[in-house]
């Protein structure tokens, strides 16, 4: 079940520094100084983020005008979390 | 301290100082052909400390320190100096150095070109460099590669080779001129050490950059393999073979970044030297 | 030459090759995007982190990788069989050299990978999050040099 209620943010983007690798996405999180390597769907779920906040319906939405989606919004609430965990998102319940 | 020596090496300057006067003298020795510290004033200070309360005298062993040390380091025997006075240098670039990003590899160049091979110890990569060095080759550094931040180039580090074990006899098999070997020490804590003194062109043009051709990580030891190595693998591997990828940030990984995407990398096992510098050729013929 | 086999999966482009995160344009065919969902999902990021704090077994377990460190030594006893090198009367396997061809095709078969798929994305991913010992190059060369 999708809780409508959670935002989910990511800094402005010039927080980060990235660049394309063999199909990998690095990122280089100015505010940590760690570098991080992501995979698919990460890259594709951050990008669509943003400053003003986003609930995992509304991104879903937007992803599913994009890409044929598999797997369910469960999934894409971990992912939204491992994001968080990262540091590349924050979330707002 | 009593006895000091300063040092010119590649880009950057050491001050050595030592209580006893024998590892400065083999200092000064093999690195008679390198050029002054120009200004007089070192970018970093090395210095061996009697290990303990009256080990000046008393069954003298050294502690290394200086600019950077390490806390928890065991002391060396005074008939190890040389190795602690490299070691020591070794530690302050590594721990301290910010105008390059540093790769612990060994490098050569040929036509402008650099090759760069890291691994672990035992891999072969002093070995191979010393190697290249004597034939055709300028040899640029046996231990540390240093990128340049903006432009990407290689700069020089030719430090005098670390030659372990088996390795000692193999250069002398090679190289003939005994004045360009410090002494044999025996059993220190990386096993038999000798020092070798870089051919003259490597000294004469160690403020030459070059550009990064390939990249190229060596396995002794094992039947001969050869096999690409793609650019998400090299760049981790990379970050572990950096002292200091993380202290650079930012820069660190715009220019790790440009080093993995433009410079092929190849892992090559070998079972001896002639066959990984024929290896090397061929690459190096293809190369891009 | 044997060929590492490692990498034979992830060699084969196939799917988008357009950049990932990138929403693709209209009118292009759409690219599956995998949410997974249900189960615990595996991470799919690996991170640089500056040293972790030195303890005892992250020193002695520290290594700077070498390609391929699952494979064996290959040096060969005289019996034949296949012990470590250094072994006592054992030598290297026979080395062979490499045909232009087969050094060509190593130099271009490493270079990228084209356009993998998700599920060999996330395999190489798996497979470089493994050659990270745990302590970044810095703390891996100091802990390497010094006698303790």
């Amino acid at each position: 079940m999708v809780d409508g209620q959670t935002l989910y943010y990511r800094d402005s983007a010039d927080a980060v520094v990235e660049h394309d690798l063999d199909g990998l996405r690095l990122v280089f999180h100015r505010p940590s100084g760690i570098t991080h390597i992501i995979a698919s769907p990460l890259p594709e779920i951050w990008s669509l983020l943003d400053e003003q906040g986003c609930s995992a319906e509304a991104l879903w939405r937007q992803l599913s005008d994009h890409y044929d989606l598999e797997g369910d919004s469960t999934g894409l609430v971990q992912h939204l979390d491992a994001l968080a965990t990262l540091g590349l998102a924050r979330l707002q319940r | 301290m009593k006895h000091s020596c300063m040092l010119s090496i590649g880009p950057a300057s050491f001050r050595i100082g030592s209580p006893w006067r024998a590892p400065i003298d083999a200092l000064r020795e093999l690195y008679a052909a390198y050029p002054p510290v120009k200004s007089g004033i070192a970018d970093y200070t090395v210095r061996l400390e009697p290990a303990g309360t009256g080990r000046r005298w008393f069954r003298p062993s050294i502690a290394i320190a200086g600019d950077h040390m390490l806390a928890d380091a065991a002391p060396m025997a005074l008939r190890h100096g040389l190795l602690a006075a490299e070691m020591g240098m070794n530690l302050q670039m590594a721990l301290g150095w910010r105008r390059h990003l540093l790769i612990h590899a060994s490098s050569a160049e040929k036509d402008g070109q650099a090759l760069i091979m890291t691994g672990e110890s035992g891999s072969g990569k002093s070995t191979l460099a010393a190697m290249l060095g004597e034939c055709g080759w300028r040899f640029m550094g046996d231990e540390f590669a240093l990128i340049d931040l903006v432009t990407g180039s290689i700069h020089s580090f030719p430090r005098l080779v670390s030659l372990k074990n088996a390795a000692i006899d193999v250069m002398r098999g090679i190289v003939k001129a005994p004045a360009r070997f410090g002494p044999l020490m025996e059993a220190t804590p990386k096993g038999d050490i000798a020092h070798l003194v870089p051919p003259a062109d490597a000294i004469l043009h160690m403020r030459d950059p070059a550009e990064p051709a390939l990249l190229l990580f060596p396995r002794f030891g094992f039947a001969s393999e050869l096999r690409g190595v793609s650019k998400g693998e090299a760049f981790v591997r990379l970050t572990q073979a950096s002292t200091n990828y993380v202290a650079l940030g930012e820069a660190g990984f715009h220019a790790l970044h440009h080093f993995v995407d433009t410079v092929p990398a190849m892992a090559l096992d070998y079972a001896n030297g002639e066959e990984a510098l024929a290896a090397i050729d061929q690459l190096w013929e293809v190369r891009s | 030459m044997k060929d590492s086999g490692n990498h034979e999966a992830l060699d084969q482009g196939a799917g988008a090759t357009e950049t990932p995160g990138k929403a693709p344009d209209a009118g292009l065919a759409r690219r599956k995007l995998l949410l997974g969902g249900g189960a615990v999902v595996a991470s799919a990021a690996v991170s640089i982190r500056p040293a972790l704090a030195q303890t005892a077994a992250s020193v002695l377990n520290c290594q700077i990788p070498v390609p391929d460190p699952s494979r064996a030594g290959q040096h060969i006893a005289a019996d034949g069989s296949l012990v470590a090198p250094g072994t006592e009367g054992a030598f290297p396997g026979s080395g062979r050299a490499f045909t232009g061809e087969e050094v060509r095709a190593a130099l271009r078969g490493g270079r990228t990978l084209p356009g993998a798929s998700y599920e060999q994305s996330r395999a190489y991913l798996n497979y470089i999050r493994r050659l990270q010992s745990g302590t970044s190059g810095f703390t891996c060369y100091a802990s390497l040099q010094m006698p303790r």
